[in-house]
């Protein structure tokens, strides 16, 4: 194995984000209150790496003996893992204090997840993908615990732990299969001999296993179980992360696996099993998010519900759909961090101050919060001139190509379905009104996060043509 | 290759049977005479108090954590010193085969003095 | 070779081991004692036999008639599965170590190794970590405090001590290019023995195999004043016979070890020059192997009432805080070594 120059330049990303882990270990042994300067370092760091994944988009290289591949499509979701890092980053800087978590482990642990996720996304071998899975995970289990004297966080952290080995159980014993009916695990090996493996039950078994797997991880109907409990019991800012990025790792491993797949246009096994998912998730996410009083919960719910929207692109099984879904994770990553970042200044000292009542008559105490609220809410919903619009738009559009008139019909019930719980913060916001003094101090970084990503929100809602064109030019 | 194996099965089987007859002659050629204050746990003579079965430190599951680690570590050594000297002395591959250990092994250490600073190795 | 000549030939060489063995540690027993009290200004057995000569085996008669109590608070099966184990590993492990040089013998060429297999460094460490499990067995099984105490403390030490001690092995690996116990004293021909090579490999497995046999100045799961017996408090008759014979046989194997990892084996260096012929030269090196062993055998007994006992944190601070780096810097050393040397 020889690395060129090219190679080395090609894998920088991820290479700045291993020695910046280190960097943050030794910055976290050797200088006290080591917090202080970690937030700001880990925030520059991943905005380098975002900046270099951008840059790099045409350096196509395939390292580590063909078993990781950089430029392109997997720069696109370096940049979304990495930028939607450092904007948690900004929101995790005052957000750990308030919550008593205020220690540098937190940025080494969120760095690490990162490279997790970069590893997913770059793999062509499952191996690799197991290995970015694993790494992803655990740092998320330490994570959702990280606030230890809190039982809610605890029970979160166990629960994700059981649920997510639960469901790695299910992905190894897929890859054995796969392995069995293969004999490799490179995803190229695997599109070259799929006119054969078609009919393998072997094969077939383990790819239905791994999307099981995945499907945890992405939190789709029926293995959504673990959603609610941990995204309301994690700190707020972590929540923000798993959400976001985490899911769109999990999402990246589908891709990376079916679009080869796709690309060569053979015909799909998937698409049943894969709008099963997607109709489950959508109806059942939509619905009980109505009833939630408590807004991480509402939003646990409401990200089960995307998870089936994004799930439609890939069941339309068209490179449209693909595009649909990476532009549709972009768009969500952003709408989704705005709203736990404001969530995370909102919440009180004592971590409670999510129930829907706090947020009443927010509208007249705090307008610049419930400003960005609402078009966070807005954009969430699907309404036009923000990215949800067009995310769906997108995705839709895809399955009524592939002839799947009905699942973009079930979309369209589920997202008018869920305007109501999104509309009902504004309600809430606006018409209600009470006494309490809702004391918020909003820090300037946490601001920056999320003007950030109501910016983004803006600029996806408005522009929406140049970014597809940009994702689809990389196919 | 396997018949080199052969040995060492002989050897675990005899292994076996010896430890077997050893713990298990006592119960042939000794008495059994047993009474409640024999079979009493011994605690230097007076009455035993509480059971053994409580929860331990947690500084012993963080050595054994530990040692999980560096001993994966070791293991993954092994192969490279097995072949070092032929990779080295292999000219596409020469002085690689050192510092690529050697960046490993300081990946690891960068991980061995975190737990140092932070008091994983004390043990009071 | 057939298999069922390889079966008979493992045989004999099985029973000559064992009986070695056994014979060499009711004899160490009996040494350490004299021993012990020469060293304390004492005499020592001196009643059963000649100068105390027939003392093991009135030990041994005496544990054999023995009542075995298993006391109630012990868990049972694991009780007597723990000391099986302990002998089981003591019993396996030599497997591996050569003594000699093949020879022939009656027209057949017989390694005087038990196997020779191409992964006996991994068959010995394998093993020695399944003894960790022996002592953390007893330790919990016994249904006693200090038992418990012992086996945790044990188990401890000996993760901690097995991670320098896989270090220092990889170091003498990477002069031999093998994992054959063959293959390493051979490759440590001449004035080439690896603890000249590598001295800061060697005293850490020295050490290190100080701590895997539980010996002073590293027998905290043992240690008297606090523990009464340790891991093997509530353990009587043959069973505690057997912790007693495994502890021994450690002991030999370990310094078997350090002769084979680091003392060049059987080798005497330059005795091929000498002109003797082929058995005297057999001889000669067999000897030096067990002339080798008996003095290491001494140094351990010598140590162990020289030097008084470690604390616990000491003990777990020169594990993981000394002797792990250095074994680490041994490996790079060598390493350097080996590319100046080619």
């Amino acid at each position: 194995m020889t690395f060129t120059v090219h190679d080395l330049i090609s894998l920088s990303p991820v290479l700045l984000i291993g020695v910046g882990i280190l960097a943050t270990l030794i910055i976290e042994m050797l200088v006290k209150e080591s917090e202080k300067i970690l937030g700001w370092f880990t925030f520059v760091l991943l905005l380098s790496v975002a900046y270099l994944s951008l840059i790099l988009l045409d350096h196509t290289a395939l390292v580590f003996e063909d078993k990781f591949l950089t430029g392109g499509r997997v720069n696109i979701f370096f940049f979304l893992f990495s930028f939607g890092a450092a904007v948690v980053s900004l929101l995790s800087m005052e957000y750990i204090k308030k919550a008593g978590i205020h220690f540098g482990e937190y940025y080494i642990m969120l760095l690490s997840s990162v490279l997790g996720m970069m590893l997913i996304s770059g793999a062509t071998d499952f191996i690799m993908i197991f290995i970015g899975l694993e790494q992803m995970s655990v740092c998320f289990y330490v994570l959702a615990g990280f606030n230890r004297r809190n039982e809610r966080s605890l029970e979160a952290a166990l629960k994700y732990f059981l649920l997510g080995s639960f469901a790695t159980g299910f992905l190894v014993f897929g890859l054995g299969l796969i392995y069995g009916a293969v004999g490799s695990l490179s995803i190229t090996e695997i599109v070259i001999g799929y006119e054969t493996l078609k009919t393998s039950p072997l094969f077939l078994t383990g790819t239905l296993l791994f999307i099981i797997g995945f499907s945890f991880k992405i939190a789709a109907v029926p293995f959504h179980m673990w959603v609610p409990d941990v995204y309301q019991g994690a700190p707020t800012s972590v929540t923000a992360l798993m959400s976001t990025t985490g899911k769109a790792a999990a999402f990246s491993a589908l891709i990376i696996i079916f679009s080869p797949i796709i690309q060569a246009a053979y015909p799909s096994f998937f698409t049943p099993v894969i709008s099963v998912l997607a109709v489950l998730s959508m109806l059942y996410g939509s619905i009980v998010a109505i009833s939630q009083n408590d807004l991480k919960r509402m939003l646990a719910y409401s990200s089960i519900a995307h998870a089936g929207y994004m799930l439609i692109g890939l069941a339309a099984w068209n490179e449209k759909g693909v595009s649909g879904v990476i532009f549709y994770l972009v768009a969500y990553t952003f709408m989704n961090l705005a709203a736990f970042g404001l969530i995370s200044l909102i919440e009180k000292r004592d971590l409670r101050g999510t129930e829907f009542s706090d947020y009443k008559g927010l509208g007249f105490k705090q307008p610049v919060l419930a400003g960005l609220m609402a078009l966070t809410m807005f954009a969430l919903s699907g309404i036009p001139p923000f990215a949800g619009f067009f995310g769906k738009y997108y995705v839709f559009l895809s399955a009524i190509e592939a002839g799947m008139t009905w699942l973009a019909i079930v979309g369209v019930i589920s997202s008018v379905i869920s305007v109501y719980f999104y509309l009902r913060l504004i309600v809430v916001m606006y018409f209600d009104n009470s006494d309490e003094i809702v004391m918020v101090t909003p820090s300037t970084s946490a601001m920056l996060g999320i003007m950030i990503s109501v910016l983004l929100i803006i600029i996806m809602g408005v522009a929406p043509g140049s970014i597809i064109n940009l994702i689809n030019s990389t196919f | 290759m396997l018949v080199e194996y052969i040995p060492l099965f002989l050897v675990i089987a005899f292994a076996i049977v010896f430890a077997f007859g050893t713990v298990f002659s006592s119960k042939i050629f000794g008495p059994q005479r047993p009474n409640p204050e024999k079979l009493s746990t011994y605690e230097s003579g007076v009455q035993p108090v509480g059971t053994t079965h409580e929860r331990m430190s947690v500084k012993y599951y963080l050595v054994a954590m530990l040692f999980i680690i560096f001993d994966l570590e070791v293991i993954f050594v092994y192969p490279w010193a097995v072949q070092f000297k032929k990779l080295y002395l292999d000219p596409s591959v020469g002085t690689t085969a050192f510092y690529a250990m050697l960046i490993f092994l300081v990946v690891f250490e960068i991980g061995y003095l975190y737990v140092y600073k932070k008091g994983g190795f004390k043990w009071d | 070779m057939e298999i069922l000549q390889i079966a008979v030939i493992t045989l004999v060489k099985i029973l000559i081991v064992v009986t070695l063995m056994l014979l060499t540690v009711s004899y160490l027993v009996y040494f350490e004692r004299k021993i012990s009290a020469w060293a304390q200004n004492r005499v020592g057995p001196n009643r059963v036999g000649p100068a105390g000569l027939l003392q093991p085996f009135a030990d041994v008669f005496k544990l054999l008639l023995k009542e075995d109590i298993v006391p109630f608070a012990a868990t049972k099966s694991i009780h007597t599965l723990a000391p099986m184990l302990a002998l089981f590993v003591a019993f396996t492990t030599y497997a591996v170590i050569p003594i000699g040089p093949s020879v022939e013998i009656f027209g057949y060429k017989v390694d005087l190794v038990v196997a020779d297999v191409n992964m006996g460094i991994l068959y010995i460490l394998a093993l020695t970590s399944v003894g960790v499990y022996a002592i953390t067995f007893s330790g919990w099984s016994s249904g006693s405090k200090y038992s418990l105490l012992g086996g945790v403390r044990s188990s401890a030490q000996m993760i901690s001590y097995e991670i320098s001690m896989g270090f220092s092995i990889a170091g003498v690996l990477l002069f031999a290019e093998s994992l054959r116990p063959v293959a390493i004293v051979n490759a440590q021909s001449g004035l080439m023995w690896n603890a000249f090579v590598q001295p800061i490999g060697f005293i850490t497995f020295v050490v290190a195999a100080f701590a895997e046999t539980n010996r002073l100045p590293f027998d905290l799961p043992e240690a008297e004043p606090e523990l009464v017996g340790g891991y093997h408090t509530e353990y009587s008759s043959m069973k505690f016979a057997g912790f007693f014979l495994a502890e021994y046989a450690n002991m030999i194997i370990a310094s078997a070890m350090i002769i084979t990892l680091y003392l060049g084996g059987w080798q005497v260096p330059y005795i091929e020059k000498l002109g003797l012929p082929d058995y005297a030269v057999v001889l000669i090196q067999v000897t030096a192997f067990f002339v080798k062993m008996g003095v290491l055998l001494f140094f351990i007994i010598w140590v162990r009432w020289s030097l008084p006992r470690f604390r616990y944190d000491q003990l777990m601070d020169l594990g993981w805080k000394v002797m792990f780096p250095l074994s680490l810097l041994n490996l790079i050393w060598v390493a350097i070594l080996i590319m100046i040397m080619n």
